[in-house]
């Protein structure tokens, strides 16, 4: 069953185009990780994050900045290619400003029925930022009502809040299986499952999540755990490079990245007031780099879930050019050495040259098995 | 007596270690890196055991590392050049904590624990500016002999900046000196110090730490120790055939592996040898 999340994610857009045949559904491409897609759930529409192919591509040039990171442009490109026509509408919950080129650019080149820009703040440690994002998110639906011509009620509300967090928390039960000595699924396959939940039907991803939670126990793999990883960084879900490292005697067994844990982590806490129970979530949640400021909240959840996980070594995954990312990268990684946790800085372009990847890969972990070579 | 051998199969040469058990060189090869991996290790291995007068049989261990090294069938265990260039250097050099190892395509600085394990490392991006292949191109384009360079470089007087990060925009910065009438020697000394400044931010990132061990190629270049010593302000190691040292390396381990299987146990093996398990 777990392989239905690899087949999602090559066929994501024949899937969306399907979905609406088949629902006559809105779909609302998604940009970044902090879009309250309890609102969309809520609106029977079907969030669809905006990502990247890892191809090479030239239709980019001039709408972003040559110093701006690979993923904003890939992630642009796919939609001058035409590969999101299928959107109704386009959503920003404010992260960076090299995705909010993206999105801008978005706007001008590819017109949709429906844009909405929200100005989350990135400063979520001052206490004003609840307040400040509760009444966003209240104008976010105010404009989602407006769109489809139907008002959200609480009972859509809470359907909304219920299909969002039954859906993390089954992906946290299956991650709880790369805790034991032999993960019962590869690093790859649960890069699959993380990503697929950000643009196929949650109620249809945790139907399936709930079958491979049946399987798990059972299933085994014909492979070495080897040396547990965890991979650290952004939007990483270049599967070829998770095949190499855990075709060298890796598994990466945890990951701290939007496309992976920090998309799903925390549940959304009802408090009662729906609007500020769904700007917490998202206020609370593990940070991107960017919203981390000033204290770094972020390096011991990093730290925390290396433990928990049992990580020999972290991969930090930077891509480049991500300047929130970059900023903190000197810093965590002194962190996780510190506490003893070794690492292995990698930069990464939205295609990369994956046989000198391969050797300092294996080389790291020579360093962690020493032992057995010395 | 037992034997090893360290195969060692670069981006330019095919380097071979012969070693007994009392560590010591039995026999050598180096053979130009070529198409048909599997046939040119063996070639280079018969060179190098036909001169330790042994026969492949007599082989207990074979290790291979480079970029080639996992197209050698007949090995008993792969291991990166980054792991194996730190054991051979400090074999060598029991001393040294950091390494730099510049070869054809990549440049490598590891930082080096006492017992010769790896503790951190760098490796050039891929671009081969920093990296051997770039100076044979500037020696090609100035048309001087590859082997001719490093004594050439030493006798400049003016050495030229070359400050272009990619080896291939670099070549137009050598055509413009040599367009300004510039002379070969201080045309080579200004590559060997963009190479050594290129080094040195690696090293830099590595961990910089005495002593330092120049393994490679490139390091047989007297312009280019010279280069790399002015940039360090301090003597770096430089081994009669820097070149050897991954293979050297790769051999130290495999005899450590080796000595390991036998005081073990065979269940000691890894699934990667068969051949001794």
């Amino acid at each position: 069953m777990i392989e239905k999340f690899k087949e999602w994610y090559e066929t994501r857009h024949a899937y969306a185009r399907q979905w609406k045949e088949r629902t006559g559904g809105k779909v609302v491409g998604t940009f970044c990780t902090y879009v309250p897609e309890e609102i969309l759930a809520a609106a029977n529409m079907l969030p669809v994050r905006i990502l990247g192919s890892h191809e090479p591509q030239d239709v980019t040039e001039p709408h972003i900045f040559g110093m701006f990171c690979p993923f904003c442009r890939d992630a642009l490109a796919q939609g001058l290619k035409g590969r999101f026509n299928y959107l109704d509408g386009v959503v920003l919950a404010h992260s960076c400003i090299h995705f909010r080129q993206t999105f801008n650019s978005w706007r001008i080149h590819l017109p949709v029925q429906f844009s909405y820009y929200i100005p989350m703040p990135n400063t979520v440690q001052t206490p004003h930022a609840r307040l400040y994002h509760t009444v966003e998110v209240e104008k976010f639906k105010k404009a989602i009502e407006e769109y489809t011509g139907r008002p959200i009620t609480e009972q859509d509300l809470d359907r909304g809040i219920e299909i969002l967090n039954r859906n993390r928390r089954l992906l946290r039960k299956v991650y709880e299986y790369r805790k034991l000595d032999h993960p019962p699924l590869t690093g790859e396959e649960a890069m699959y499952m993380a990503v697929s939940s950000q643009f196929i039907d949650k109620e249809e991803h945790s139907k399936v999540l709930e079958a491979v939670l049946k399987e798990l126990p059972e299933r085994k793999l014909p492979r070495d755990a080897g040396i547990r990883l965890m991979a650290v960084g952004s939007e990483n879900d270049d599967a070829e490079f998770f095949r190499m490292v855990e075709a060298v005697g890796g598994t990466v067994v945890i990951d701290e990245q939007c496309a992976g844990s920090r998309y799903f982590w925390n549940e959304l806490v009802p408090n009662g007031n729906r609007m500020a129970a769904i700007a917490d979530r998202y206020i609370d949640r593990p940070p991107c780099p960017v919203k981390d400021y000033p204290g770094h909240s972020r390096f011991q959840h990093v730290l925390n879930l290396a433990k928990d996980y049992r990580a020999q070594g972290a991969i930090i995954m930077q891509e480049k050019f991500c300047d929130p990312h970059e900023g903190d990268n000197p810093r965590l990684k002194k962190y996780l050495e510190d506490n003893g946790i070794p690492t292995l800085s990698l930069e990464f372009d939205s295609t990369n040259p994956l046989g000198p990847f391969r050797i300092r890969v294996e080389a790291f972990l020579e360093t962690i098995r020493g032992e057995e070579l010395f | 007596m037992v034997f090893v051998a360290g195969i060692d199969v670069g981006g330019k040469s095919t380097k071979v270690i012969i070693l007994d058990d009392a560590r010591k060189v039995r026999g050598q090869a180096v053979v130009k890196t070529r198409p048909d991996f599997p046939a040119l290790a063996r070639e280079a291995l018969d060179i190098a055991l036909k001169q330790a007068g042994l026969k492949a049989s007599d082989l207990s261990y074979i290790a291979t590392t480079g970029f080639g090294r996992y197209n050698v069938p007949f090995r008993d265990n792969q291991i990166t050049e980054i792991t194996c260039v730190a054991r051979g250097a400090a074999f060598l050099f029991p001393k040294t904590h950091s390494v730099l190892d510049i070869g054809a395509q990549s440049t490598r600085a590891v930082r080096v624990a006492e017992d010769g394990k790896v503790r951190d490392f760098r490796t050039n991006d891929k671009c081969a500016a920093g990296a051997g292949g770039f100076v044979e191109r500037a020696a090609k384009y100035l048309e001087v002999n590859i082997d001719d360079v490093g004594e050439l470089s030493v006798q400049a007087d003016k050495p030229q900046t070359i400050s272009s990060v990619c080896a291939v925009l670099a070549e137009s910065e050598i055509i413009n000196h040599v367009s300004a009438g510039e002379s070969v020697q201080n045309i080579l000394r200004g590559v060997h110090n963009s190479l050594a400044s290129r080094a040195m931010a690696l090293m830099k990132r590595a961990g910089l730490e005495d002593e330092i061990t120049f393994a490679g190629g490139v390091a047989r270049q007297k312009g280019m120790v010279q280069a790399l010593e002015q940039a360090l302000k301090r003597k770096v190691n430089v081994s009669a055939e820097p070149e050897m040292i991954g293979a050297l390396g790769a051999a130290l381990l495999g005899l450590r592996r080796l000595e390991k299987i036998r005081h073990d146990g065979h269940e000691a093996a890894t699934k990667e040898e068969p051949r001794v398990a």
